[in-house]
């Protein structure tokens, strides 16, 4: 669902609004705070023009110097007044932009951090930190500069009506009409700009994905020498972007020259009409003059207001985005009256009739019933797709059952605290994931808690004890980038020691697809032991050798279990598995 | 003003030297903003005259033509606004193509070794943001121009209406100027430290995800959420400071005029009644103020941007500087009929003066055989294969196919008859079709269909979704790592090539995908000249030669089933090997 999410604009929808106000909820006095700060700032900036028009009525036309010297003066405080208002609504508005930009990232992230792994599973991991980072990103891009302009200018337009209003109603009134036309021109602009840079959004993104395509495919290409057809295409993209561009660039080169243009004819309606009437005697010259000042804050806002729109429209189609991906409910969640799982289980798993299916039409593991005793170790074998790994990690709770349960210790971890699951079943995934961080802060990922004694216990325990001694850093070496710093293997056996500290009495094994060389795998064979001593284990299997060492095998096609026993028991009962086993053995002469 | 460093004064250099080739569009955009430039300044005293001339001086008669005179003023201003805009624009658009279409052009041209060294986002970077940094310039290069042209013309104007006026508000000019300078440049710092502490909390978040199995599995949401909140909490940190320099400056760019206001309607309203200037006048001098403020904050900002996208140019020259290193000969030979025997003579090799990859290899692999490569990390057993379809040069030695020396040929001939399959795969987000077809987009569906049943591809592709339409690749269908080798396999066997590379094709698939994949590969390697890396036994028993690498020399040459017997090294670093995959 999060992949089809790219689409037009949400601005205007009440809704929306209505829900990014409520994650901004606290912030509600901070913004009338700002407002205030805004609209002194603006007052203070529009009686201005007022000042003057006294200064030069009553001073320079009735030629008294004090009256002069007092406008100044008085000019001198609002524009004190002005910029402390100014400067703080300014920093209000930002910083209420700011602290509603760190609630929404964390909002968000918990979200993620909430949703289930059927989720996961679905969407693409690259679309997700995009919500994360570019959609953010266009949200700031209008807080930092944006929100001011717009809070600022919109007050300033209706400032400014009401200041003419009051200078001289009539020609404010005459000077109106113009504004009629100014806004049927910036609706007009607005929605062809609006079209024109949703384009070049969608365009800026196809030119990146297209660059990026052939920086990392360049050796593919030049194996092949098709650099000039690969230049060729690129160019076709880039080129589309310059056309959305050039559109984007002709509404705008339409649109600003209309508007200053309508200025200069606000001017000399000004000065015609207005003229005229400072000649017959029944309007004031300085309300002339400061009519035309007035006039020049009126257009500016409106340019302001334009040039945000874009900025505006961006940050409203990410937060609809960011909003959607809220509104998504995580499939696994605590249910009314769950309750934690006992501080202590056993470590019995039964299926009871379970099927599941990421698409509940289809499933992918069906009428499953299977009790794993307390202890025991079963291996899951099968050929891809069969659903082997999704039966495991039904155990985990990555997902819940669309028919029957998933027990432990008979007890429905449907019906469990989410909270209380990874203290009693942990999974190992294929890959020993490591987290950018020391070695400790990736040993200790289980526990936060645990000391550094507990951390050189579990070492020992796996035999990673003196390689991890020999580091020149130790426990405080940094593993790098998804920890690279340390081979497939040596990643494996850190990931087990990692899982032991967790002490839980069931574990989901997926096992590698790599073949390791027969010592580091001798390695982690025998950590591997020690670690599912006395514990439940249910082992994704890829290969023989766990087959031949689970205390049965459970054997999966489409979905469903279709044979269960010993190793033994199954290569004489089973056809399939024998069929599978002979496969294992031409693949692994070694 | 400090002294432009070398690599500075190479960047706009290249801005320059762009801009030569859009003279036209640069030209009528720079006309479009001297018109705009002299209305600006016409309108202000178009007004003051009709103030002076028919409204204070009572006359009804010439307030119609004058403001007739202002309305067609405000035509032409338009009309410049809207040449300067439209012009600079498709400028700066243009050459932000142009360049980042040549800049595609040169990066696929250069060399493996180029690429080894650089990463994707570096290129990505300089063919993204530098060069919306030189865009920018080049769009604000018009303006800017007749922005310092409308300064000079008000100050003279100015001064010209009256001396003791014009000298006070010319001085706002510089103020205004030289601060906002200053400002735009603090500005700049700073938003770019927000950009990295964004890029901080992009690796974050990409790390939650890409580990959100190990995170669910030991329910530490929260720990991920804490990270989340650190580079949360910093990003804040930064765009506050931010924020807060913003608040304080930008009202003050606006008041600075404002100040000028007061000097003007103090100094002014005494020189009116001393009579000195005119009331005209006088509304004259308070439009102008208003008309300076906006184009002096954007020259400010032009010159502090200006160091800035000189950097980027000078990134992005010295990527269009870098060498191709490997091109087609001066008068290349025709590669005659042959069975693709590869002959290597004498070849050493080094990278960038390091320690010998590869000491005085001989090495003759008869046409239609096919040999492994076996060396721990390091060895050379890559670097090897590499060198026969020219994907680095040798400095010592030569490398014939079929008897003509590899520089001699034409590259796209050299590289049809030598195909590889890269230890990555990789696949391009289009049909696997089209994937299939890459090297020959002439190629029949027959022909396709063909070439992935050799690669043993065909029965899963046609369980695709889409079948051979199926689009594949990072925006695509997701393939299994043993499916997108085989759809490699199939690419590099179209074009029917003599010599087949194969880079460690099977290093990571399960059992069952390797057996597919051996069966994918006896195929192939039937009758065609093939070198292929491995390290896995079932793919070594399947060669007729093993040759085995060690410190840049060939240790040992023989069946696999005779080394492991014979070289007890061979098992141990073979073993080795697996172990670091």
């Amino acid at each position: 669902m999060t992949t089809a999410l790219d689409d037009g604009t949400v601005i205007g929808d009440v809704r929306i609004v209505r829900r990014a106000l409520q994650l901004g909820r606290g912030l509600g006095w901070a913004a009338t705070g700002a407002l205030v700060a805004a609209t002194v700032a603006t007052g203070a900036r529009l009686l201005g023009p007022l000042v003057v028009r006294g200064g030069i009525d009553d001073g320079i036309g009735a030629g008294d110097r004090g009256r002069i010297t007092a406008a100044a003066v008085a000019y001198i405080t609002l524009l004190v007044v002005q910029y402390l208002a100014q400067w703080t609504a300014q920093y209000s508005v930002a910083m209420l932009g700011e602290k509603y930009l760190r609630v929404l990232r964390e909002t968000v992230f918990a979200h993620l951090m909430r949703l289930d792994m059927a989720f996961y599973g679905r969407a693409k991991a690259g679309v997700l930190v995009s919500r994360m980072t570019n959609d953010i990103e266009s949200i700031q891009e209008f807080a930092e500069e944006g929100a001011v302009t717009l809070v600022t200018n919109l007050l300033t337009i209706v400032g400014v009506s009401a200041a003419m209003l009051l200078v001289d109603s009539r020609l404010a009134l005459q000077v109106f009409v113009l504004i009629l036309v100014l806004l049927v021109a910036s609706r007009v602009f607005q929605r062809y700009a609006g079209r024109a840079y949703r384009e070049v959004r969608e365009q800026i993104g196809r030119v990146l994905a297209s660059l990026q395509e052939g920086i990392t495919g360049v050796r593919v290409v030049q194996a092949f020498t098709r650099e000039r057809e690969q230049a060729g295409s690129f160019d076709r993209v880039n080129e589309d972007y310059f056309e959305a561009n050039m559109r984007a660039a002709r509404a705008v080169a339409w649109y600003f020259p209309i508007v200053a243009f309508l200025r200069v004819v606000g001017i000399s309606i000004v000065l015609l009409l207005g003229g005229r009437r400072v000649i017959a005697g029944d309007l004031s010259f300085g309300s002339l003059v400061s009519m035309l000042l007035y006039l020049d804050w009126f257009f500016q806002p409106i340019i302001n207001l334009s040039n945000t729109y874009n900025q505006l429209q961006s940050a409203g189609a990410a937060l609809g985005k960011l909003l959607r991906l809220i509104d998504t409910e995580p499939a696994v969640a605590d249910r009314p009256g769950a309750r934690p799982l006992p501080d202590r289980v056993r470590g019995e798993v039964r299926f009871e009739d379970v099927a599941f299916g990421y698409d509940p039409d289809l499933l992918v593991v069906e009428s499953v019933e299977l009790t794993v005793a307390p202890g025991e170790r079963v291996a899951v074998v099968g050929e891809t797709g069969a659903g082997k790994s999704t039966l495991a990690k039904l155990a985990l709770r990555f997902y819940d059952p669309v028919r029957g349960a998933v027990l432990i210790d008979g007890i429905d971890v449907a019906g469990a605290t989410l909270e209380s699951r990874p203290r009693h079943v942990v999974l190992i995934p294929q890959e020993g994931f490591l987290f950018n961080g020391t070695l400790r802060d990736n040993l200790r990922y289980a526990r936060p808690d645990a000391t550094d004694d507990e951390l050189w216990a579990v070492c020992r325990t796996i035999g990673i004890e003196a390689g991890v001694r020999e580091l020149p850093e130790r426990l405080d070496t940094m593993v790098r980038e998804r920890g690279s710093r340390f081979s497939v293997g040596e990643r494996q056996l850190i990931a087990l020691a990692r899982a032991l500290l967790a002490d839980p009495a069931v574990i989901v094994l997926d096992e590698a697809t790599a073949n390791l060389d027969p010592q580091t795998e001798t390695r982690v064979e025998r950590a591997l032991g020690t670690l599912l001593e006395g514990r439940t284990a249910i082992v994704i299997a890829h290969r023989l050798r766990s087959a031949e060492r689970a205390d049965r095998v459970v054997m999966m096609d489409e979905g469903r279990i279709i044979a269960i026993g010993s190793h033994d028991e199954l290569l004489r009962s089973s056809e399939p598995y024998a069929r599978l086993v002979s496969v294992w053995e031409r693949g692994l002469l070694r | 003003m400090r002294l432009i460093d070398a690599e500075v004064a190479s960047g706009l250099r290249l801005l320059t030297r762009t801009l030569r080739r859009y003279r036209r569009d640069m030209a009528l955009a720079i006309a479009g903003a001297l018109v705009w430039m002299a209305m600006i300044v016409t309108v202000p005293f178009i007004t003051s005259r009709i103030v002076d001339d028919a409204i204070f001086a009572g006359r009804r008669d010439l307030l119609v033509p004058l403001v007739a005179l202002l309305v067609g003023a405000g035509a032409l201003l338009g009309l410049g606004i809207g040449v300067r805009r439209y012009f600079g624009f498709r400028v700066s658009y243009r050459a932000e193509a142009d360049l980042r279409n040549r800049m595609f052009e040169h990066m696929q041209r250069l060399a493996f070794s180029f690429h080894d060294m650089t990463s994707t986002g570096e290129l990505m970077a300089r063919a993204s943001s530098d060069l919306s940094q030189v865009r920018l310039i080049y769009a604000m290069t018009p303006i800017t121009l007749a922005n310092v042209a409308m300064f000079l013309t008000v100050i003279v104007v100015l001064i010209v209406l009256d001396p003791v006026l014009g000298g006070v508000v010319s001085l706002t000019v510089p103020t205004l100027l030289v601060s906002a300078r200053f400002y735009a440049a603090r500005v700049i710092r700073l938003s770019f430290e927000v950009q990295q502490r964004l890029a901080d909390l992009s690796q974050t978040v990409e790390e939650s995800i890409g580990g959100i199995q190990v995170v669910k599995s030991y329910g530490q949401e929260a720990q991920e959420q804490a990270k989340l909140d650190l580079a949360a909490d910093r990003i804040y940190a930064k765009a506050t400071r931010l924020a807060s320099i913003r608040s304080r400056f930008a009202p003050l760019f606006e008041m600075i005029p404002s100040v000028a206001t007061i000097a003007v309607l103090w100094i002014g309203g005494v020189r009116v009644i001393g009579g000195q200037i005119t009331l005209g006048e006088f509304v004259a001098f308070t439009q102008y103020l208003a008309v300076l403020n906006f184009p002096l904050r954007i020259t400010g900002w032009f010159f502090a941007q200006l160091p800035r996208a000189a950097a980027a140019s000078s990134r992005i020259q010295a990527l269009l500087a870098e060498d191709p290193l490997i091109e087609d000969p001066a008068d290349p030979t025709a590669l005659p009929r042959g069975r693709g025997e590869v002959r290597f003579h004498g070849v050493s090799f080094a990278y960038d003066h390091g320690p010998p990859v590869l000491d005085d290899i001989d090495l003759t692999i008869p046409g239609g055989t096919s040999v492994a490569l076996v060396g721990s990390t390091g060895a050379g057993k890559t670097t090897l294969a590499h060198l026969v379809p020219r994907f680095r040069d040798l400095e010592v030695g030569s490398i014939t196919v079929d008897g003509v020396d590899v520089r001699r040929l034409h590259l796209d001939e050299l590289r049809s008859e030598v195909a590889v399959v890269f230890q990555e795969t990789f696949l391009f987000s289009a049909s696997v079709r089209d994937n299939i077809a890459f090297g020959d987009p002439t190629a029949t569906d027959e022909q396709i269909r063909l070439a992935a049943r050799l690669a043993q591809a065909h029965d899963f592709i046609s369980d695709l979704p889409d079948g051979y339409d199926t689009v594949v690749g990072e925006r695509g269908y997701s393939l299994s790592g043993g499916q997108r080798q085989r759809v490699a396999l199939a690419r590099a066997v179209l074009r029917d090539p003599r010599v087949l590379i194969l880079d460690d094709a099977t290093s990571s698939v399960d059992a069952i995908v390797e057996a597919e994949m051996l069966a994918a590969l006896e195929q192939v390697m039937r009758g065609r000249t093939t070198i292929i890396i491995a390290h896995r036994t079932s793919t070594l028993a399947l060669v007729d030669r093993v040759v085995f690498l060690d410190d840049g020399r060939i240790a040992a040459e023989g069946r696999h089933a005779d080394l492991v017997r014979t070289n007890p090294r061979y098992g141990e670093v073979l073993a080795q090997e697996a172990s670091r995959r």
